[in-house]
């Protein structure tokens, strides 16, 4: 038997893999899976706290939105990346240096 | 029951008309391809739908305050003129994008359509009344602001900035969602009606939880206003974007995001608990901060986009004190401010635009003598610049007056210290910028084209509640103050 303790572990881990994974990593593909991580951490909180505290389905419905939104975000995302990747042929972040003081 | 979420729709109207609007463009703008005679006629008919929102969003301003669609959304008159001050900017936006060879020609019609779909987000952001609404209203926000960011697709620098926005973005929504999922445990309900009855009575690891939280979901929104440690983003963006897109994202997500904030700042900290003592000191430092680090970074920009773009950071430091004294007070401050904001913003953004795209280039050197080029231009341009800085007697003068009086009412001497140093460093370089273009001479002696009557007079236009609104304010702060009572 699983209980929340576990669960919200594990959603901790998540969360600061998918930081440190923004941070650490120089290529654009693998930041934007950082992200997915950063969402998926919030979405198995909000399951874990609906299924074991509240016992209200909120929990479960956000999760939901959340799955919607990611995807539609991912989209927008690697699309930029495509563009990113046609003009400059890389997608390491330390190439996009033409905005700066 | 179906019966009363129809009766609900009628408040819903203005939402409903610009997600038709929305749609509408989708299919026109497919259908007419390349072809750029249709383009006028589909920029004119955005013009009048959205005018038929703001005249929708005027006859909802008298409503009492009421929670439709399960307490998903709230209907004030709080949000409702957020929502009008939103539309403006759209409006204006729209506008400025038809005239500009920023935006190219066969993408104008989708600037209008994503335009309206951030309106959308904003508008669902300004009225949410539940975590799941202001996350929705945020992502919806967000996610098209990526797009409309990297519209220049062949430019490099609007690529770039799209990515920075979108990587930045989705960090900050993230941990602005983590934090939410703790709230939700916490709470046991998404619904900040309920979430408020339960707020005083936390105690131990819950009120921990619930702090480091509530500071996770203020990164979050700290983030689309641009605040202090999450403003990084603002300059390379409002810089890399075309500039109708830089306008827009000066005045809409700002507007929805502060207005986002100064509701969860009321629903949750409006007693004087732990929480909202420490609530009140964080808001106070990031202002402070916010100010400081947006009015001393664009002293030394020479691109005009991105002097506007940290102006715009301390412009949002200086609101947001009115959230720091919570009270109707400071809401009235704030609306009165966003107001006189988007005016000025919108004249400011015109001009550069026009001469940027005479010159290609957005640097001081375009703005080199524009008086003896276009006295009236320079004229207004010059008094904007004055009403930015906040000097007698334009209205930008009203609204800082009206957020030093709250401040210093509520005794924060300190942070009012803070603002008047402020405000004399934003004097120094507004004033640097039209000393450029008032007394230096001119480089060449050719005649600026970009200003064609039209534009002309929709500046002049826009001119005009920024000199009435510094000397006769009280309509619009009656109307900001009659915004600000349900607030609570």
């Amino acid at each position: 038997m699983m209980s929340l303790t576990s669960y919200l572990l594990i959603s901790l881990v998540l969360f600061i893999v998918g930081l440190v994974v923004m941070i650490s990593r120089k290529n654009i593909v693998a930041i934007l899976l950082g992200i997915e991580l950063i969402l998926n951490a919030a979405s198995l909180n909000f399951v874990a706290y609906s299924r074991y505290v509240t016992n209200n389905l909120d929990g479960h419905i956000f999760s939901l939105f959340i799955i919607v939104v990611a995807a539609a975000e991912a989209a927008v995302g690697l699309a930029i990346v495509i563009r990113f990747f046609q003009i400059k042929e890389t997608i390491h972040i330390d190439e996009a240096t033409q905005l700066r003081n | 029951m179906i019966d009363q979420l129809f009766g609900f729709l009628s408040y819903y109207v203005p939402e409903i008309i610009s997600i038709i609007l929305m749609t509408t463009l989708l299919v026109a703008e497919a259908a007419v391809k390349d072809d750029q005679a249709p383009r006028l006629k589909i920029h004119i008919f955005t013009q009048i739908v959205l005018g038929v929102v703001l005249m929708t969003l005027f006859m909802n301003l008298d409503e009492k305050p009421l929670h439709i669609f399960h307490n998903a959304v709230t209907i004030d008159p709080f949000s409702t003129l957020v929502k009008i001050i939103m539309t403006l900017g759209t409006m204006g936006a729209i506008f400025l994008s038809h005239s500009s060879k920023d935006i190219y020609p066969n993408l104008k019609s989708e600037f209008s359509l994503m335009a309206v779909g951030v309106l959308i987000g904003g508008m669902l952001l300004a009225s949410a009344n539940n975590m799941l609404t202001l996350y929705l209203g945020i992502e919806t926000l967000s996610i098209l602001s990526y797009v409309l960011s990297s519209l220049k697709r062949d430019d490099s620098t609007s690529t770039e900035a799209g990515m920075k926005y979108a990587l930045y973005g989705g960090l900050s929504a993230g941990i602005a969602l983590f934090g939410m999922s703790h709230l939700y445990g916490v709470f046991g309900s998404i619904q900040f009606v309920d979430m408020i009855t339960r707020v005083q009575g936390l105690q131990g690891l819950n009120l921990a939880i619930v702090m480091i939280s509530f500071v996770m979901f203020f990164v979050g929104i700290g983030y689309k206003i641009s605040l202090f440690p999450f403003h990084m983003w603002t300059p390379d963006v409002y810089q890399g974007s075309p500039i109708p897109v830089t306008s827009f994202f000066a005045i809409v997500p700002k507007m929805a995001g502060l207005a986002a904030l100064v509701r969860v700042s009321f629903v949750f900290f409006s007693e004087g608990s732990a929480l909202s003592v420490s609530w009140i000191g964080l808001v106070l430092v990031i202002a402070a901060m916010t100010m400081t680090v947006g009015n001393v970074t664009a002293i030394g920009q020479t691109s005009v986009k991105r002097l506007l773009a940290f102006s715009s950071i301390g412009h949002v430091g200086m609101m947001i004190l009115g959230v720091v004294v919570m009270n109707e007070a400071g809401v009235q401050a704030i609306l009165f401010y966003g107001l006189v904001y988007l005016f000025m913003t919108l004249i400011a953004f015109y001009v550069t635009s026009h001469l940027s795209d005479m010159y290609g280039t957005d640097s001081y050197d375009v703005f080199r003598g524009l008086i003896y080029k276009h006295p009236v231009m320079a004229i207004i341009m010059a008094s904007v610049l004055f009403s930015l800085a906040g000097m007698p007697p334009f209205s930008g003068f009203i609204a800082k007056f009206n957020i030093f009086s709250v401040v210093i009412q509520k005794k924060h001497y300190g942070i009012a210290l803070v603002a008047a140093i402020n405000s004399v460093i934003g004097l120094y370089y507004y004033m640097k910028l039209a000393k450029t273009m008032i007394f230096s001479k001119p480089q060449g002696d050719e005649l600026v084209l970009g200003f064609s009557g039209l534009n002309q007079t929709v500046i002049i236009l826009l001119f005009i509640p920024v000199l009435f609104l510094g000397v006769f304010w009280d309509s619009a702060m009656s109307l900001a103050g009659n915004a600000s009572i349900f607030i609570k």
